[in-house]
């Protein structure tokens, strides 16, 4: 394959140090031969290209466009450049679908030369990315949202950076607090696909190992609208308390029911943060008072660095930002960290720096795991409880369980 | 045990119920206009819309009842005589990937105006909070949802069966000619079931947005469970619409007891076996062609 | 409502791809194929994407072409083609996966399990006529997607992963023959392109064949070619597994370059949209729908960048139905036949639709 050396990231970098490539496109642009040389350089003028594989239509458009916002957010705050760089974003739309999303990996690889790809919002789109990115070798990756432990797990890709979260994440460090706050006995409800799956098993292992008890399972299929026949098994369990993992409309559709039919009198709602989202919790409402949840970012937590954070967001965009904006934040840090130390935009050598930096996140400092990519930040166990202006609710962190390292999902870069 | 079943039974008739609100306009506009309308979907997603911003502007559940659907219904006017009406002549294959085209729009138009952030219609302190049906606390508003939509059932029922109008209005399906000969206007006709289906499939979408989340995905989401509704039923038969309809939801809802994953697999078997066994539908014997 | 049922039985197709048995159309045929062979390599030079996306044009055209056989022909409307579309990748994911890269050997294979698969659907459904025929493979369809989706084998078989659930089977590699690698894209492009042509030509011969004949004459009477003594169910079925051998065989062209099968490679969005490309391309001229799917892949990609994606993509759809009722076969026919009129031709088509709109 000719092109720009697609194959092989050294002679990318050489190249790359050399000239100017704009000059050289000028000098050049007059002679027929220059067409294929175009062709090579792509992108040859000074730019830094991010490639957002996000869905922007869909059950997850919400998450895609709160990513990028996040991201362009930061951008923005270093004028427009890293590194005195220019930065040019290309968004393509996964539609959270398989096949678009190798699709579209490809094309920010491959047309828009992409230096970063910036996503995506499900996990199984994730998979399919990692085939793609490996071959082309010629970007880094910051996974923004993808939580399956097994995009880590299937061979630990080596330029995957998971800038959000993984399941074991979200879910088995829930365990202790709920044992020890609030019941030894639950009952576990969960969406019926690969990360409702995960969630539920990771934290059963670890309520299990501190001595609780799970009485009861209750897997309910991913995009169920009505969730009252499922209540009746998870009332009829005589739990005290729940542990859930459900997303976005399921999420919604379960906490509504949850509480009309006046489950939370008799048990303790606890689950995954995601749960209990701002992308969830206007359409929940009261009914989500009173419930606990995990997250690595909370909107409402109150640090310095998180206050100017959501200051600097809501004036940009009069919105107040999400978990997965401060995904998106993260990763454009990430990415203008790597850009930074490397100089450059080769892929080996970013991955050789991410594993090197800390960062000043809005969720608090985080690192990556040298092993796993993975982040390894503090978890915040939120309460819903009324916001001051009575009307809304909102996440109050209750306690944080700090730089929680996981699993290494046997990895082993270096 | 007696309570699982009795919720199940409830949620099951409330279902089925609020599909037969979306089943019954899918299925008259095929009786009658002879298409297969996959934006069918997108009109009760578009209920659901107006209806969250009726709700919050105006802060009155009643009121988006009220008007959301009429809404919806202009909606189906301007579809049916902008995309339709100069399409009945044709073959009507072509009504699938208009309608499609049409529901894509839709979706894609929501995304603009409303993001794909998931919504709920509040609803009044009136119908919030639990009541005991015998040993079982309900939702006050899941039984009202079930009430209003019996009630619209049993209305279109009377209307279709004995009032004049519905009579014309099977008329017209079966012979358009005669229809045309006693001086009718047989297009009025078919803009008048088109947005007739469309308000009801707009009232199904104010009133199930009350309880579940309203988003982006619901149009596309509803309209394969209609299509087998309606094809259980007899295709273009309303009563068949109507009893495919709570056993569809009934079947769901038992289903969610006992094999939740398996559920929707039952569903395709039953579509199946009531198509090579009985191709007119399991209710519609007289009505289907 | 009778017109619906009536005229999915007797669909007036034209004369299947008959234009394409003349002098010319071979021609066309012939210099199509160079072109996109010599066109090949100067993409991959200059924008290897874009022949990423040739070879995603030329499976999905192979998808419609199988689609148009069934259909064009029998008048059998199929909306679960997606089925065999994805039984023929599953099956390639699990041969590449577990037994061997060869596409001589995986190929067939998936032709072998597309065929066996819409005969199965084929031998429940054809009994049933027009829209009931559609509704039933969609119900029989969405059974293969639900099955997938929960990796029921799994569950049956007491296995940890079959289907791989949601997630699906990743990490598929390309297929590797007698020494050759095809993990080249261009390479992987002329292996696309062999197969689709060679599958072009059987088709368009079997649909002229003796055999072809009597499918047709099923379409446009069915009663009369049963009482000349014909098996007719007999037909339908072989004709749909035919037609299922060439969707499965897009199926394992599709999933090793794509990396990955998934559930969602069986589900109805997938029939729908082939359904969408056979009317964008032009019914029952085999040409015309593979342009259909060409077209509907380059707008896919064009438009991806754009929010409001969805709203161009399903207005081109109604502005087509509207005004070019026969796709762009037709549309081009009618150029080519009527240079001179073109504007006219439009001027009409807009007048006629406001009459209409207006009655």
């Amino acid at each position: 394959m000719s092109g720009k050396d697609v194959g092989s990231p050294h002679s990318h970098t050489t190249s790359r140090s050399s000239i100017s490539r704009r000059t050289l496109l000028a000098s050049g642009a007059a002679v027929g031969a220059t067409t294929a040389l175009g062709g090579c350089l792509g992108s040859e003028d000074n730019r830094l290209t991010v490639g957002f594989a996000l869905p922007f239509t869909g059950t997850y458009a919400l998450l895609g466009e709160s990513i990028v916002a996040g991201f362009e957010l930061f951008i923005e705050q270093q004028g427009g450049e890293i590194n005195g760089r220019e930065v040019e974003f290309v968004r393509r739309d996964t539609e959270a679908e398989t096949s678009r999303g190798v699709d579209v990996t490809r094309e920010l690889l491959l047309e828009a030369r992409a230096d970063a790809i910036v996503g995506p919002v499900s996990s199984a789109v994730a998979m399919a990315m990692i085939q793609p990115i490996q071959t082309e070798s010629s970007a880094i990756w910051f996974n923004a949202n993808a939580g399956d432990y097994r995009v880590t797990a299937e061979g630990c890709p080596e330029y995957h950076f998971r800038t959000s979260f993984n399941d074991w994440q979200t879910s088995a460090p829930l365990a202790e607090f709920v044992y020890e706050e609030v019941a030894d006995n639950v009952c576990l409800a969960y969406a019926d696909y690969a990360f409702g799956q995960n969630s539920k098993e990771f934290f059963k292992e670890a309520f299990e190992d501190l001595g609780g008890e799970v009485v009861e399972e209750v897997g309910a299929p991913l995009g169920t609208d009505d969730f009252s026949p499922y209540l009746g098994d998870i009332q009829g369990s005589g739990a005290d308390a729940v542990y859930s993992f459900f997303a976005g409309d399921d999420a919604v559709n379960y906490v509504n029911a949850f509480s009309d039919f006046g489950l939370n009198e008799e048990m303790v709602q606890t689950g995954s943060g995601f749960m209990l989202a701002n992308d969830t919790l206007p359409a929940q409402g009261e009914s989500a008072l009173g419930m606990y949840s995990l997250l690595h970012y909370t909107t409402t937590h109150d640090t310095e660095r998180n206050r100017e954070f959501v200051e600097n967001y809501v004036e940009m965009y009069d919105e107040t930002p999400n978990v997965y904006a401060c995904q998106g934040y993260d990763s454009a840090q990430a990415f203008a960290g790597a850009v930074e130390e490397t100089g450059g935009t080769d892929p080996d050598e970013m991955a050789e720096s991410l594993v090197e930096m800390e960062f000043d996140s809005p969720r608090g400092e985080f690192e990556f795991d040298p092993e796993t990519h993975e982040a390894i930040q503090n978890l915040y166990v939120r309460e819903v409880v009324e916001a001051d202006d009575g009307e809304s609710v909102e996440n109050e962190v209750v306690e944080t369980l700090e730089d929680v390292e996981g699993p290494d999902w046997g990895c082993s870069h270096r | 045990m007696v309570e699982s079943v009795l919720r199940a039974t409830l949620l099951g008739l409330q279902l089925g119920m609020t599909l037969a609100l979306i089943a019954a306009g899918l299925t008259l506009i095929f009786g009658m206009l002879d298409v297969i309308n996959f934006a069918h979907g997108a009109l009760y997603m578009l209920g659901a819309y107006f209806g969250t911003v009726i709700a919050g502007q105006f802060g009155s559940f009643w009121l988006a009842l009220l008007l959301a659907p009429l809404m919806v219904g202009l909606v189906g006017a301007a579809i049916e005589i902008l995309s339709l009406r100069p399409l009945y002549d044709r073959n009507p294959l072509y009504h699938i990937l208009l309608t499609f085209g049409i529901a894509i729009m839709i979706q894609g138009a929501i995304i603009q105006i409303w993001g794909a952030q998931s919504r709920q219609i509040p609803i009044p302190d009136l119908l919030s909070g639990t009541v005991a049906v015998g040993p079982v606390n309900y939702p006050v508003y899941w039984l009202f949802v079930l009430g209003v939509s019996t009630v619209l059932i049993g209305i279109v029922w009377l209307a279709i069966e004995r009032s004049d109008l519905g009579i014309l209005m099977q008329a017209s399906a079966h012979d358009t000619e005669m229809v045309s000969a006693l001086g009718i206007d047989v297009s009025k006709v078919f803009t008048g079931v088109f947005v007739f289906g469309a308000i009801l499939a707009g009232i199904a979408g104010v009133l199930l947005g009350g309880s579940r989340s309203v988003h982006p995905g619901m149009g596309f989401g509803i309209i394969i469970e209609a299509f087998i509704i309606v094809v259980i039923g007899g295709l273009g038969s309303f009563r068949g619409a109507v009893y495919a309809a709570l056993l569809i939801g009934l079947v769901t809802a038992y289903g969610a007891l006992i094999a939740p994953t398996l559920t929707e697999l039952f569903l395709f078997i039953m579509m199946a076996i009531v198509l090579m066994a009985k191709p007119s539908g399991l209710f519609g014997a007289t009505e289907a062609a | 409502m009778k017109s619906v049922v009536e005229f999915f039985d007797r669909s007036q197709a034209s004369p299947t791809g008959n234009e394409l048995l003349s002098g010319q159309g071979r021609l066309a045929v012939l210099v199509s194929i160079v072109v996109l062979a010599l066109f090949a390599p100067i993409a991959n030079a200059y924008e290897p994407f874009w022949l990423n996306m040739l070879v995603r044009m030329m499976i999905f055209a192979l998808l419609a072409l199988s689609l148009d056989f069934i259909f064009g022909y029998a008048g059998l409307l199929s909306f679960g083609h997606a089925a065999m579309f994805g039984a023929g990748g599953y099956a390639a994911a699990m041969l590449i996966t577990d037994v061997t890269a060869n596409a001589l050997i995986v190929l067939p294979i998936a032709m072998v399990v597309g065929a066996v698969v819409a005969g199965i659907i084929g031998w429940f459904s054809v009994r049933a006529h027009g829209i009931y025929f559609a509704m039933l493979t969609l119900a029989f369809a969405q059974m293969f997607y639900v099955i997938a989706f929960t990796d029921l084998p799994a569950t049956v078989l007491g296995l940890e992963s079959f289907t791989g659930g949601d997630n699906g089977l990743f990490g598929i590699q390309r297929y590797e023959t007698f020494g050759v690698d095809f993990t080249s894209t261009l390479l992987y492009f002329y292996l696309t392109l062999a197969t689709v042509a060679l599958s072009f030509v059987a088709l368009l011969r079997l649909s002229n064949s003796p055999f072809g004949r009597v499918l047709q004459g099923i379409r446009e009477n069915e009663e009369r070619i049963q009482f000349l003594g014909y098996n007719v169910q007999r037909y339908k079925v072989l004709g749909f597994a035919l037609s299922g051998a060439f969707a499965g065989l897009a199926g394992g062209l599709y999933v090793p370059f794509q990396s990955v099968s998934h559930p969602g490679l069986l589900h109805w969005m997938i029939s729908g949209e082939l359904v969408v490309m056979l009317l964008l391309g032009g019914l029952g001229t085999l040409w015309g729908p593979m342009l259909g799917a060409g077209l509907v892949i380059f707008l896919e990609e064009q438009l991806a960048g754009f929010a409001s994606w969805e709203i161009i993509l399903g207005g081109i759809f109604v502005v087509v139905v509207i005004f070019a009722p026969q796709g762009l076969a037709g549309a081009i026919t009618s150029v080519r036949n009527d240079p001179k009129n073109v504007v006219t031709n439009a001027k009409r088509a807009i007048r006629n639709y406001v009459d209409k709109v207006r009655k």
